[in-house]
């Protein structure tokens, strides 16, 4: 019950919000397509860079959207309109505001990834998007979404989000398998990159696009990744002394 | 009933609340006064489970009052100081989100909402965002979104700040009949006029510390009833005396200048606190 009163809130604030949503959805992963994908024309693996490319850009959307639906909105409900606090007063059970939070910001990373799936449909590139890529898109962004609500936990200012887009979510962008194969990355700095949840992403989208079943270490990963950081986010909703 | 013991909250080395104990009967309408930073907001966030305690506890009808504690937040209702709502949704969509929080059917969070904001002369102004609502609107729609559950207790900070006069009175209207409905009521405000009007009790607090807690007709009669100011070059000096004939008595030796009234509750306040202030600035000395 609890889950569906944020989901409300999140369909309102969509609803809003619809254009400026998708245009901030479509913009930057469009420009990466037709710069990289498009206008400098290569291969990679034997194929068009464009196949390598747009597994990778889906995965860095619904990562970039979940993230931010989440992180943004729950910093400024925490610290600036303190909105935060009618939820805490509330008989709302905080697990639930929590999983809400997930689901909405999964489905928004969704909505962006799906964005982007749309806009290349018109290109023939033989890549297959199916049920596993649905799947690979919701739990990367529930994964992303965790990550945001811990981190908006953290921020001690409203202005911490964009710090927090800087300093994770753009490293993440051009390192974890979005643009180049981690494999010509040197040996211990690979693992650490392959260990990111955008990594695995990008993996498991690439092999469903290849037409190949996911690999399920990445599942594992993705799952690792969104219990660590659920049971983070709970902990500090119950037992952080100063929300 | 309301029960705060031992209640402490520090932020790093300060102690915004030191060791409160009180306790609020049931449909008892309580005061929380005192000076800017004595602990006053600190408390009402404990008691809205936004901050929780170092030290200490509350309970709630005998259960103890944390995060998890839902059945008992569903009597709880509260109006921060801040306008602590969503600045993006309409006034509908803060009342509805209201609502939905305290599990309420659709339909009757509708009837409410229509109810409460016409009451409040905000009802042509449902589809507006609050981001562009004046300080007093947004005032009203909390009060709005706060009475919308029908609470047991209401904990109001700070309730008519930024209110003009008119709407001062329609306030303190409103919260003499939830009073007498039974609501319990605890009021932080820096308005001593509006504890003394409203107030079953008042606490006053200073530095976190609880100094007294009485009705406001004792504390003044401890004061004395009658006070007579007296200009003294650029300041007043007030003396209180427990009988008028008293008062009368001193009054012709003063000066022509001196004047007799009764004492209020905002005489109360400020020997309480000025003397909390004087004894502290001694002890640092």
């Amino acid at each position: 019950m609890g889950i569906l009163t944020v989901l409300w809130e999140k369909w309102v604030e969509f609803k809003r919000d619809f254009y400026k949503i998708t245009m901030a959805a479509m913009i930057s992963p469009m420009m990466y397509l037709l710069i990289f994908g498009m206008g400098i024309q290569t291969t990679s693996h034997g194929e068009p860079y464009l196949n390598f490319l747009i597994p990778g850009i889906v995965s860095m959307s619904t990562m970039t959207g979940s993230f931010s639906a989440v992180a943004q909105n729950m910093s400024v409900q925490r610290l600036y309109e303190k909105a935060l606090d009618q939820v805490m007063v509330s008989p709302t059970p905080l697990w639930q505001f929590i999983l809400g939070q997930i689901i909405g910001g999964s489905l928004r990373g969704f909505y962006a990834g799906g964005v982007i799936l749309l806009l290349t449909l018109p290109i023939k590139t033989g890549l297959v998007f199916n049920g596993w890529s649905v799947l690979i898109m919701l739990l990367n962004g529930t994964v992303f979404a965790t990550i945001a609500l811990v981190l908006s936990f953290l921020a001690k200012s409203y202005t911490d989000a964009p710090r927090f887009t800087a300093y994770i979510i753009t490293p993440m962008s051009f390192l974890c398998n979005t643009f180049f194969s981690t494999e010509t990355m040197p040996g211990g700095f690979r693992q650490i990159v392959n260990a990111l949840p955008l990594s695995q992403t990008s993996a498991m989208m690439r092999q469903v696009a290849a037409g190949a079943a996911p690999d399920q270490r990445g599942f594992l990963i993705l799952f690792a990744y969104l219990i660590i950081f659920s049971c983070i986010a709970v902990m500090f909703i119950y037992k952080k002394k100063n929300l | 009933m309301i029960e705060i013991r031992d209640l402490t909250k520090k932020f790093d080395d300060f102690t915004a609340v030191d060791h409160l104990n009180l306790t609020i009967g049931t449909g008892e309408f309580f005061g929380l006064l005192g000076p800017n930073g004595a602990g006053k907001t600190t408390t009402i966030s404990m008691l809205s489970t936004v901050l929780l305690p170092s030290e200490g506890e509350i309970r709630i009808d005998g259960v103890k009052l944390d995060r998890k504690a839902t059945a008992l937040k569903r009597k709880l209702s509260v109006i921060t100081q801040e306008y602590s709502m969503r600045q993006d949704m309409t006034m509908e969509e803060v009342m509805e989100y209201q609502g939905r929080l305290y599990f309420l059917p659709r339909n009757v969070i509708r009837e409410r909402t229509q109810e409460l904001l016409e009451f409040v002369g905000l009802a042509q102004y449902r589809k507006r965002v609050v981001r562009h609502l004046s300080g007093g609107m947004k005032r009203k729609l909390m009060v709005c979104r706060s009475l919308l559950i029908e609470p047991e207790i209401l904990l109001l900070d700070e309730p008519t700040a930024g209110m003009d006069a008119f709407a001062r009175r329609q306030m303190w209207n409103l919260l003499r009949q939830l009073h007498s409905r039974g609501i319990t009521i605890l009021l932080t405000t820096h308005y001593i006029d509006e504890a003394q009007t409203l107030c079953d009790r008042v606490a006053l607090i200073n530095q976190g510390k609880l100094e007294t807690v009485d009705t406001p007709s004792a504390l003044i009669l401890e004061l004395g009833e009658y006070a007579v100011d007296e200009p003294d070059q650029d300041t007043l000096k007030t003396r209180y005396f427990p009988d008028r004939e008293e008062a009368i008595s001193y009054l012709r030796q003063a000066g022509e200048e001196a004047s007799m009234r009764a004492t209020t509750l905002e005489d109360v306040f400020i020997s309480r606190v000025g003397r909390g202030l004087a004894s502290q600035r001694s002890r640092k000395r």
